[in-house]
């Protein structure tokens, strides 16, 4: 069943929860006999612990254990290697070694959170530190950096005649420009800190902790604890912002399961806003340096994009695969190892950076050019996709609608009002500028288990142990349910948020809620499970002897918008079970995928043009309006849909102005860490922001037509105001953040 | 645990009454708490004196009073300020969130503590906080840090918006103690860092602030706060001005300028005041008047930006006046 419905604006099943407060986040749960444990973190960034005089910290009122890596609650390592990149490789407490500032080096457990805060800070720790020089400079670090082994950000050479080198290529074309553009490194700090409750009965473990995937959280505790996974229930209903930061499990969680074991008794710990900024993983810093080469009628010719990381999945290069034609691609990405807090994943790795560098330097080109970005953009639209390691033959795009986007977006923004020379329009005492970029996101979707269950008050449930991160997940469940059955949506009763909902445990569909893959892998999950429930349904139907269609042929009974029919017989499901005395008829089922989804290249597209006022005197630059098309197939709920992109944007604006995370070089200490210091922005940055969808379901990718667009809006939205920026005032910003210092 | 005795009081004579040593007077709170939880802050006797009847903004023949535990909120949208003085409105809506001004009272305010990132952290040195124990921000991350009134020991910025403003109005703030009453010159009433950076202002052991006095100054309505900063709100100043002028047939008569977020405290520029007089109301004149502003500073090596951001935001402020 198609959904085509852009307009389509349903509010959230669980709305009235969240802003009464009745929807219960992880560290809201108070179990009978709980005691609370508060973090212990390193104070230098490299070295050896020589001591740690816990006697105080024993002593003090209400405290019930002190662990440190001489009394360790023991962990093992992890084995999946998606945690082993983006989470912590070695666990924390299992050996001496500071591989960072503010690792965890002691969990201290009390009777209440002040007890266990105030004994915390009674520990007292001597180190040792080590003699080799300290890598905390990502200028520094960048130089050793190096290509990584297959298969994580592998370099791509392509040549149009197979030979020619790159800087051949380059110097071969008519036109080029070439710059380095740098971005600090990111925090993710969501409103939900890290925070999790544990509590053991028997051999079974049930933790409430705010997760992406509940499964892939249970599958992790349960393997650094040394349990079987299916003893370990996780309970995650609520999650207060994951944007990568919680997809893998982080050690605040593995503590407190592991303490709560060591002790017999429930244990929270609840991660400080400080804490956050090193005990859980955050976005790496980068350098990029992007070469293009064009012919002087806006042709591509050569694309050379080179970055550094410190991230193995943070490839920022892979951007122009995405959005431009051009022959000859070279593009080189180098991860540097330094000894700072570990970065993880956030929201469009590798895309948010590159992207930013990448529709910058298109800008740079079409000024180059004299030509509007916009049709410089256009005439290099991608028609097929590249032949990259990961996809060995070129694929048609399924449904791409980028252009649109532009025009669209153009008309709706007014960009024929823009002139293309900066600093030529003013307000006052402010400069006005306009920019615009591209945005791309390639599509994703996992093969995830969903369970439909027909009953007889006549609703139906769905699940999935998937999560909703505070995007509407399960709004757009309920609504997917409906529509795969024909049914109203508030006869739909959604469940995601558990392990003990349908679980793939094979393959990355236990990630949950990653990788903008949530609406697309349980849209095709649902309608499954919707199919099979259905055939379950009138399987019941024609076997049961109180049923009306009792010892029909199965294929005689239809079943359409909630009714089963056989000639002229007619019965809802609901009166159906209950006449057959029956509570529900379900099936629980692993995704099919569509056979066309191998067949074709699928991505989101994106086009922002916005507008910047710009302080001539200080410097001071604020967004003053944007405008953001999209295209990312068929719409399932307009509102929340809406809500992701103005988040994406928002970021992006943090990206673009304000979001610095200060890296102290001599300490590797983060000089800003908390939210009064490292800027994020507040409602008087941002302005109204105006966002349309373009109405173009893509079928080919699943039933319902969508694709994904959670991260597709921190993909080039950044770039479109650094190039507004530009259009201001005419000084060309490529480090971020774009700062009043930078613009005086 | 750090046990503390929280008394409330409800009289200014049993307020300076109390023992001084180890003891803290919560106002607000909004600066006294937060630096508890720190532990930045450990004072052994909180005091609260929330219901002190230290309230009220009137004029006193010339001169407007503000009682100290007036609320910045209160005071920014007071008909008294809003007309007569825009720079100390001003000053205050840019100060802080409106959750904190609703809080943060006017004595607190004034008495402030840096929000200097190595004050804040009691894991590393720190001379204000740790006399002796050395200053990182000398040599670490001292982008927001001052320019003017710096020592080899301290580089810490005042925050307070409020302070700014007043220091250009040539406010006194009003001190009581159990041997009477006294005014101090806000501009004297903070101290230099030196080499005692610890030794933030002229306030004694068991002296309370009561309230400030701004004296009148019939053309301090044409005067105006500028504040930069990186973000639009609830952020402290890069640098900002609280610029007042008296213009009479098209010439400044007179001029106060006063700036913040570039001193170890509010950094009045009487140089620049004396360039502005007796110019015309115009652009070049602001220009050239602000072009030794910063002759003096000192600038670290994360905020070589500020002279030059100073001097535009100065003229800033004078162009806002102009038009």
């Amino acid at each position: 069943m198609v959904t085509s419905s852009p307009g389509r604006s349903v509010d959230r099943v669980d709305g009235a929860a969240k802003v009464t407060g009745a929807a219960k986040y992880a560290a809201d749960n108070r179990l009978p006999g709980i005691v609370h444990g508060h973090l212990v973190t390193s104070t230098i960034a490299r070295g050896t612990i020589r001591s740690m005089d816990v006697r105080a910290a024993r002593a003090a009122a209400g405290v019930i254990a002190v662990y440190t890596p001489a009394d360790p609650l023991r962990l093992l390592p992890p084995q999946n290697p998606i945690i082993q990149i983006a989470g912590e490789a070695r666990r924390p407490l299992q050996d001496r070694e500071v591989r960072y500032h503010g690792q965890i080096i002691g969990l201290v457990v009390a009777e209440t959170f002040e007890q266990a805060r105030d004994a915390a800070a009674l520990v007292r720790v001597t180190y040792r530190p080590h003699g080799d020089p300290l890598r905390a400079s990502f200028a520094e670090a960048a130089r050793d950096a190096v290509i990584p082994d297959p298969p994580w950000s592998q370099p791509v050479y392509f040549r149009a005649d197979g030979v020619t080198p790159i800087d051949q290529a380059l110097a071969n074309s008519q036109v080029t420009v070439s710059a380095t553009y740098d971005q600090p490194p990111k925090q993710h700090n969501a409103m939900e800190p890290h925070s999790a409750v544990a509590m053991w009965e028997g051999g079974r473990l049930t933790v409430y902790s705010g997760t992406q995937g509940p499964a892939l959280h249970a599958l992790e505790i349960a393997e650094a604890l040394g349990v079987d996974k299916r003893n370990v229930h996780v309970i995650s209903p609520y999650v207060g912002g994951g944007f990568g930061g919680k997809v893998v499990t982080w050690a605040p969680t593995l503590l407190a399961a592991a303490a709560a074991r060591a002790l017999g008794r429930p244990v929270k710990v609840v991660t400080t806003r400080e804490q956050l900024f090193t005990v859980t993983g955050h976005r790496t810093e980068f350098t990029q340096q992007v070469t293009l080469g064009a012919s002087r009628d806006g042709r591509l010719n050569a694309v050379k994009h080179e970055g550094v990381s410190n991230m193995l999945i943070e490839n920022p290069t892979r951007v122009v695969g995405e959005l431009y034609d051009s022959p000859n691609l070279h593009l080189v990405t180098r991860i540097a190892t330094m000894d700072v807090p570990k970065t993880t994943i956030m929201r469009a790795p590798g895309y948010e950076a590159g992207s930013f560098a990448l529709e910058c330097a298109m800008d740079e080109m079409a000024g180059e050019l004299g030509m509007d970005p916009v049709e410089l953009r256009t005439k290099n639209d991608l028609t097929t996709s590249y032949p990259l390691p990961e996809a060995s033959e070129r694929l048609p795009f399924s449904s791409r609608h980028l252009k649109e986007c532009y025009q669209v977006g153009a008309r709706r923004f007014g960009w024929s009002r823009r002139r293309a020379e900066p600093r030529a329009v003013t307000d006052g005492d402010r400069l006005v500028g306009m920019g615009m970029a591209s945005g791309v996101l390639p599509a994703s979707q996992f093969v995830a288990a969903a369970r439909v269950r027909f009953r007889a008050n006549g609703t139906v449930n769905v699940a999935s142990a998937n999560a909703d991160l505070g995007t509407g997940a399960l709004t757009a469940l309920a609504i997917l349910g409906a529509d795969s059955l024909g049914i109203p949506v508030d006869r739909v009763k959604p469940a995601l948020g558990t392990s003990l909902l349908p679980v793939n445990w094979e393959g990355d569909a236990m990630m949950g809620a990653a990788g903008s893959a949530g609406t697309t892998t349980l849209a095709s999950a649902v309608h499954t499970a919707a199919r099979d429930a259905i055939k379950a349904l009138i399987a019941h139907a024609v076997a049961h002897e109180a049923s009306p269609f009792h010892g029909m042929d199965t294929e005689d009974v239809h079943y359409e918008r909630g009714v089963l029919t056989a000639g002229a017989k007619s019965t809802p499901f609901g009166r159906l079970l209950t006449t057959t005395r029956t509570g529900g008829i379900e099936a629980t089922t692993v995704a099919e995928l569509k056979e066309e989804a191998d067949r074709y290249a699928f991505a989101s597209y994106a086009a922002y043009f916005c507008e910047v006022r710009v302080d001539r005197w200080t410097g001071e630059a604020r967004l003053s309006r944007m405008t953001t098309v999209v295209d990312a197939g068929a719409i399932v709920n307009a509102k929340t849909a809406r809500s992701q992109i103005v988040g994406g944007i928002i970021m992006s604006l943090g990206q673009a102005l304000l979001e610095d995370a200060r890296l102290e070089a001599d300490t590797g200490r983060i000089a800003n860490a908390n939210l009064a210091d490292y800027l994020l922005p507040v409602n008087a940055d941002v302005p109204p922001l105006d966002v349309h969808f373009l109405d173009h379901p893509d079928t080919n990718y699943n039933h319902a037509g969508v694709r994904g667009l959670g991260e597709l809006s921190s993909v080039g939205a950044a770039a479109a105001i650094a190039n507004a920026v530009y259009n201001a005032t005419g000084v060309r910003v490529r480090q971020l953040p774009i700062t009043p210092d930078k613009l005086i | 645990m750090r046990p503390i005795t929280f008394t409330a009081l409800s009289t200014v004579r049993e307020a300076l009454e109390r023992p001084a040593g180890g003891s803290a007077y919560l106002a607000g709170g909004t600066t006294l708490i937060d630096l508890m939880k720190l532990e930045v802050m450990t004072p052994s006797h909180v005091l609260d004196i929330r219901r002190l009847p230290l309230r009220g903004i009137r004029r006193q023949s010339d001169t407007l009073v503000i009682g100290a535990m007036e609320h910045m909120s209160d005071v920014a949208d007071h008909e008294l300020v809003t007309g007569a003085y825009p720079v100390l409105a001003e000053a205050l809506v840019q100060s802080a969130s409106p959750q904190i001004r609703n809080m943060a009272t006017i004595g607190g305010n004034l008495l402030q503590r840096t929000r200097c990132g190595y004050f804040r952290d009691t894991t590393t040195p720190c001379n204000k906080r740790a006399p002796g124990s050395g200053c990182p921000a000398i040599d670490g991350e001292n982008r927001m840090h001052a320019i003017f009134g710096t020592s080899d020991a301290c580089v810490a910025t005042h925050p307070s918006d409020l302070a700014v403003a007043l220091v250009a109005l040539e406010a006194s703030v009003l001190l009581r103690s159990r041997s009477g009453e006294r005014s101090v010159r806000l501009d004297d009433f903070y101290r230099l860092p030196g080499s005692t950076p610890h030794q933030e202002n002229q306030l004694l052991p068991g002296e309370l602030v009561m309230g400030v006095s701004v004296p009148a100054l019939s053309w301090a309505r044409r005067s105006t706060y500028v504040k930069v900063r990186d973000r639009r709100s609830y952020e402290f100043a890069l640098t900002s001005a609280a610029v007042a002028v008296d213009v009479k047939h098209g010439l400044i008569a007179d001029a106060r300028v006063a700036v913040g977020g570039v001193g170890t405290k509010p950094w009045r520029l009487s140089g620049v005041e004396r360039a502005l007089k007796g110019r015309p109301m115009r652009q070049d004149t602001f220009e050239s008047a602000v072009a030794r502003a910063a002759d003096g500073a000192r600038p670290l090596s994360h905020n070589g930006f500020k002279p030059a951001l100073l001097r535009r935001t100065i003229v800033r402020a004078l162009v806002k006046l102009a038009g």
